[in-house]
């Protein structure tokens, strides 16, 4: 059944306000197929129904199958691209700036929910073709972190499907992966300058030992948490940021209501978080 | 480099460019007729029908969904009765400014010029509603021009343009400083001096030189403020010169966003991020918009 525009703004709010996950019109024909396989599953006829049932009592726990079908628990190399262009523009300049005033020359990022690894890798080969240049003698530390233990291990292997890295530059995929019977390896060079560890971002014990990180990204995770779970994640990552420092969110999602410390640094394409 | 110099500079490039494009004959007319005391609105839109471009145009930002109105309107005369005579004057050198500029000849392609332009118009409309500014048409129409500037750099400097615009592909340096830099002044002197060739009424010509500094307005500092932050938003979303501008900002540091806060500090919970979404979200209708208003001329 074709969504109308008026359930469809509807149920975008819905999802929005509760898991701050914007829905642009141009994916409006993947909700609506998304939709009709829940209202098949709940046995609801129509959008406005389907609608009354997400706000409903039993709301929350339907919320979550939908979550899984309209998200895909996948991670790619250069998934934001905006964001890295960001980044090397003017984040990272503005940030190493700082840090050579300061005499203290070392970068440390941390992918919290890296999953199998390919954004914390992205940001290792993004700083490595600065090693000559902007970054010579630096140290760099880049940590990323997940509740499951299977794609730790995987993020620690470094070996990648196809689609996982079809996204990276040539210039990228020439220098730091190696295809192997269809399995694409990363270099050495680039791993090691990544370790991965297993954590829960609800286990405030070990949250608070995660220190001075100068970015910080948390991408496609957060949406799947309550507001209160949020709020207090996000608060710590806010208290293990440098003050110079930026923490970034996915692609279409949004902290606001979540922490009012927060401010938000615009760049073509998307935006980033300061303190 | 200080503001007189470039200034002088401006006046400088305006004044000897003979070819500098001419207000059509009706939109003077219709200057002319909106300032006699009696004026009826039936002869302004007599009068504007002789110029068929020009009412197809006026038709078309009217009914776009860019502008918003309530509903559809179908004749000339109701469009003129919608804005009100004190906006007509407005509506017709914007339309004269389109049709000044409607040959694609520059260094950058029109169709990115205007995107941008009325992309400003939209947000700047939607911010004026937001912060209770009362008059929504004015941040329309000034969104709308506040660039003029920029198109006769593209136009009649085009190569030393060119070269400021590829001394800052993908750097995060705004395309005003850059021209300060290499031209010696900057859209906004030019736009300026344009705007007084041309009659634009004082508040427009404000925002056209100010939309960059709106602390420097002095005589509608909340209308340049607007046009300002509707300039930041679109220059990070994609009405940006198709992406040849490169340009960040923190919002709380942003002048404008201060001014406008002071006006209305319930400005403070705005969601941006939703409104960056939205944004988004509304510039197939901007394209469209801008495509219908240069096939009007066919
Ligand atoms: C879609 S992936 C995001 C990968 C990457 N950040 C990206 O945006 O491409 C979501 C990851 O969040 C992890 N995750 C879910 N809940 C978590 C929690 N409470 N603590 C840490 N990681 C969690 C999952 O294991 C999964 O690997
Ligand atoms: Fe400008
Ligand atoms: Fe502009």
């Amino acid at each position: 059944m074709a969504i109308a525009d008026k359930d469809f703004e509807l149920i975008r709010d819905f999802i929005y306000n509760i898991c701050g996950m914007f829905f642009h019109t141009t994916k409006k024909y993947f909700l609506e197929s998304r939709l009709a396989r829940r209202m098949d599953a709940t046995g609801v006829k129509t959008h406005l129904e389907y609608f009354q049932l997400l706000k409903s009592l039993r709301g929350s726990e339907e919320l979550k199958f939908l979550m899984d079908e309209i998200t895909t628990n996948e991670t790619y190399f250069f998934r934001n691209v905006p964001q890295l262009n960001a980044l090397e523009n003017k984040l990272l300049p503005e940030i190493v700036e700082i840090k050579n005033k300061m005499g203290f020359r070392k970068l440390r990022i941390w992918s919290a929910a890296s999953s199998s690894g390919e954004e914390a890798y992205t940001m290792a080969m993004i700083l490595l073709e600065k090693r000559a240049t902007l970054l010579k003698d630096w140290i760099i530390e880049i940590v990323g972190t997940d509740i499951n233990e299977t794609v730790v291990a995987q993020a620690k292997e470094g070996i990648y499907n196809a689609y996982s890295v079809r996204n990276i530059p040539d210039a990228y995929k020439r220098k730091y992966i190696k295809e192997d019977n269809g399995k694409f390896i990363l270099s050495p060079d680039v791993k090691k300058f990544v370790t991965f560890n297993k954590l829960n971002l609800y286990d405030d014990n070990k949250m608070i030992f995660m220190k001075t990180f100068d970015i910080i990204f948390c991408a496609n995770v957060l949406i799947y948490f309550d507001t209160a779970s949020k709020s207090k994640v996000v608060q710590h990552f806010y208290n293990n940021l440098q003050p110079y420092g930026y923490f970034f969110v996915g692609q279409s999602e949004s902290l606001h209501g979540v922490n009012d410390k927060f401010k938000t640094v615009h760049f073509p394409g998307g935006f980033t978080y300061k303190k | 480099m200080d503001k007189n110099s470039m200034m002088d500079k401006a006046r400088q490039l305006v004044e000897n460019m003979d070819d500098l494009p001419t207000i059509p004959v009706v939109a003077t007319q219709v200057l002319q007729l909106i300032e006699q005391p009696d004026v009826r609105i039936e002869d302004v839109a007599d009068l504007m029908l002789t110029d068929q471009v020009m009412t197809a145009r006026v038709m078309k930002m009217i009914n776009s969904p860019v502008y918003k109105p309530e509903h559809e309107i179908t004749s000339l005369k109701r469009a003129l009765v919608y804005l009100g005579l004190r906006h007509i004057r407005e509506v017709a050198l914007t339309t004269s400014f389109i049709n000044a500029f409607d040959e694609d000849k520059g260094a950058m392609e029109l169709s990115a010029f205007w995107e941008h332009s009325f992309g400003v118009g939209m947000v700047s409309r939607i911010m004026a509603k937001k912060i209770g500014y009362q008059d929504l048409e004015k941040a329309y129409i000034a969104g709308i021009i506040h660039d003029l500037g920029e198109v006769f750099l593209s136009n009649f400097m085009r190569e030393e343009f060119q070269a400021v615009l590829d001394s800052i592909k993908g750097k995060p340096i705004k395309l005003v400083d850059a021209e300060a830099q290499q031209l010696g002044t900057t859209h906004c002197e030019i736009g300026l001096c344009m705007a007084h060739k041309w009659n634009f009424p004082e508040a427009y010509c404000e925002v056209i030189a100010q939309h960059h500094t709106p602390s420097d307005a002095t005589i509608d500092p909340i209308l340049c403020a607007i046009v300002n932050l509707s300039d930041l938003f679109c220059s990070v979303r994609e009405l940006n010169y198709g992406g040849r501008e490169w340009v960040s900002f923190n919002l709380v540091e942003e002048e404008a966003w201060q001014i406008l806060k002071n006006e209305s500090p319930k400005l403070a919970e705005m969601d941006v991020e939703r409104f960056c979404y939205d944004l988004d979200d509304a510039i197939p209708d901007v394209k469209e918009l801008v495509s219908s208003i240069f096939t009007a001329k066919e």
